[in-house]
């Protein structure tokens, strides 16, 4: 990955009503990079694209592109591909002319554009469909369309908005596979908006999570996942059991906190973000081991008794309900596999977490 | 006979539900009072207007028992040839002109906000609400020779235009009363078209004018053919505004036709007048849908 920044975004304003804004939201993506906006709708993060793309006007803050202003130039002018939602193709063009529109507009020479178009259509696997029309293709194959049709002129960023959530959930998953690897074949800068976690991360090199026209955190898939900066993070991203908690002691190695009920728990000293003295305990639910009561743990591992409430069949994995001795609630999630299978409600289980396991969040 | 209809009622339904044996389908009493309405007041004098236009016409009786097609024949004469060609030409006129100013019109009200649109649909068809009489008493008013028109150009200092009693004036009558029938397909049409596809287009390098030329304009020509047709049949068979706002020696067929049956009682003639300007309004009709069809096939692809 190029280290240059291609696309810089400084405190991008957009006001709807005094209720309703968008940022200031800040931001840098380098180029060759996969950049994701992530969070729930409403969050901002298609309005940060359209932004971009030109079709919102900020209302504060500036965007640029390898150190030009591109927030005062007009959409056609802006050099940035957008592949929609619904794909946008022309349903009165054939696959080909969709392609070859922004080429016919630049005035490239007719027999550019025929091996440019069909250089890309190749890229994509489209080619023997040339000559089809929209109306006539599966949600896949117009989600390629889309992308050629921005990819053919070659711009500086190629973004997507939402691009895979009108596929069947098996498509998804190959178009999500494909469109990675073309970008990393291509080394295209690419901006990805989604509501998905899980395309966020299996796509990404770096994520932005948005809450409520704000940047919660920017970092790697590892990062948001194992070092949430939030409990809007920690919650949005994965599933999670979260306990507000005190600090009781805190040591260089080792912090210990308080959850309600006099309960206490043994965390890393290097899970402690910010200095806060009130905190939210992060455990993940994979990460909570289950044994059979009286069977030794590795020292040093919290350690609690707990009754299995429910157990969830998930089919690849299986999700149970525990409640600790002191009344607390947590969630665990086990493989489907071994041993595993055997635990049924109402039994009596021991939990132990490893205190690495134990992110302590600002409140 | 108290239990035949339910008898009748009970046979039908072996047959078909809700249907009776021997009663006619539900699309034919839907339909019948309209169909009656048509056949004895449109098709019956339409067909008696046919028969008229090709027996002869005599001063004293009005039409002579005895066939001829001479009626049909005086319409090559450069009289009637220019008759037909000005109404043509007007209705032309008036098409594009409805056109040219109602494509804007249809893409702002297509793409306003619901409240905004509903008052400039308000305003759309007002023009449709007012007399006849009374809206052209206004634009003589403004157009006359001494109107609003000409008194803004003497206080500019400007010489005196004739406007009233022309070809301008019947168009800017006939526009002012036809534009809806222009912009209200083209706005149903503009509507189907998802703003995003423009905004697609914006994306790929088109400024806002190619954005129009290539997707607003060739994803609305059905709205637009529509449209065009609605005016262009209307217009070539105008008759009050002509009459009121144009020259009475330049007339439209229209005018022409209903000085043939009123003044000369020429009846046969102003039948076949009359025959002649239906048939070529549903010629240029059909030529236009199947242009229309055409395009559509090819869109799709096949």
């Amino acid at each position: 990955m190029a280290d240059g920044i291609e696309l810089e975004v400084e405190g991008l304003t957009r006001r709807y009503s005094p209720q309703v804004a968008v940022g200031p939201i800040s931001f840098e993506v380098r180029a060759g990079e996969f950049f994701s906006l992530l969070g729930p709708s409403g969050c901002g993060k298609t309005t940060t694209l359209r932004c971009i793309a030109g079709f919102e006007t900020l209302n504060a803050g500036a965007i640029r592109l390898r150190g030009e202003r591109l927030d005062d130039k007009p959409p056609h002018r802006r050099d940035v591909g957008l592949v929609f939602q619904n794909y946008a193709l022309f349903p009165h063009l054939s696959v080909f002319d969709n392609v070859a529109f922004g080429l016919k507009l630049r005035r490239v020479a007719k027999a550019e554009i025929i091996e440019r178009v069909g250089r890309i259509l190749r890229l994509v696997d489209l080619a023997p469909l040339a000559e089809r029309f929209p109306a006539q293709l599966s949600g896949g194959q117009q989600q390629r369309v889309a992308i050629a049709r921005s990819l053919v002129l070659e711009p500086r960023i190629l973004m997507f908005d939402e691009p895979l959530s009108n596929l069947d959930l098996k498509l998804r998953i190959q178009m999500r596979d494909e469109l990675r690897s073309l970008q990393r074949r291509l080394g295209k800068t690419a901006i990805y908006v989604t509501h998905d976690q899980t395309e966020a991360l299996a796509l990404s090199d770096r994520i932005a999570v948005l809450s409520h026209g704000h940047i919660e955190q920017i970092g790697t898939p590892d990062e948001i996942y194992e070092r949430p900066a939030t409990s809007f993070v920690a919650e949005f991203i994965g599933n999670s059991n979260l306990l507000p908690a005190t600090i009781v002691e805190r040591g260089e190695r080792e912090v210990i906190v308080e959850i309600e009920r006099g309960l206490r728990l043994r965390s890393a000293g290097g899970n402690l973000a910010g200095d806060g003295h009130e905190v939210v305990v992060l455990i993940r639910p994979e990460r909570i081991q289950i044994k059979a009561p009286g069977v030794g743990g590795t020292p040093g591992h919290n350690r609690f008794s707990a009754r299995i409430v429910t157990v969830t069949y998930l089919g690849d994995d299986l999700r149970l309900d525990l409640e600790l001795a002191t009344g607390q609630m947590l969630q665990g999630a086990l493989k489907n596999a071994g041993a595993a299978r055997d635990w049924t409600p109402a039994q009596m289980v021991q939990i132990l977490v490893d205190p690495a396991d134990l992110r302590l969040l600002r409140r | 006979m108290a239990s035949e209809p339910a008898a009748a009622f009970e046979v039908g339904r072996q047959v078909k539900p809700g249907r009776r044996v021997g009663a006619p389908p539900v699309w034919a009493v839907l339909i019948e009072p309209y169909a009656l309405f048509l056949l004895f007041l449109l098709i019956v004098p339409l067909a008696n207007v046919a028969l008229f236009s090709i027996h002869r016409y005599s001063p004293t009786r009005i039409a002579l028992p005895d066939l001829t097609f001479d009626n049909y024949r005086k319409i090559a004469d450069p009289y009637y040839l220019r008759l037909f060609a000005r109404t043509l030409k007007l209705g032309l006129i008036t098409t594009v002109v409805c056109a040219l100013l109602g494509y804007p019109l249809a893409y702002w009200l297509a793409r306003a906000r619901p409240r905004l649109q509903a008052f400039g649909l308000f305003l759309l068809i007002m023009p449709l609400m007012v007399s006849a009489v009374i809206r052209i008493f206004g634009w003589i008013v403004i157009l006359g020779r001494k109107g609003l028109v000409n008194e803004v150009f003497a206080a500019l200092g400007l010489e005196p235009v004739r406007l009233l009693y022309t070809d301008t004036a019947v168009v800017i009558g006939l526009v002012n009363v036809f534009l809806p029938f222009m912009a209200l397909p083209l706005m149903a049409a503009i509507e189907r078209i998802p703003p995003n596809l423009e905004e697609a287009a914006q994306n790929l390098g088109a400024n806002w004018y190619q954005m129009f030329r290539r997707t607003i304009l060739p994803l609305s020509l059905p709205g637009l053919i529509s449209g065009s047709l609605l005016v262009y049949s209307i217009s070539i068979s105008a008759f009050v505004t002509p009459a009121l706002m144009g020259n009475s020696r330049e007339r439209m067929a229209a005018q022409q036709i209903y000085d043939e049956v009123l003044v000369s009682f020429n009846w046969p003639s102003a039948s076949s007048l009359a025959l002649t300007l239906m048939l070529l309004t549903l010629a240029l009709m059909f030529l236009a849908l199947y242009a229309t069809r055409r395009a559509a096939r090819l869109e799709r692809g096949r």
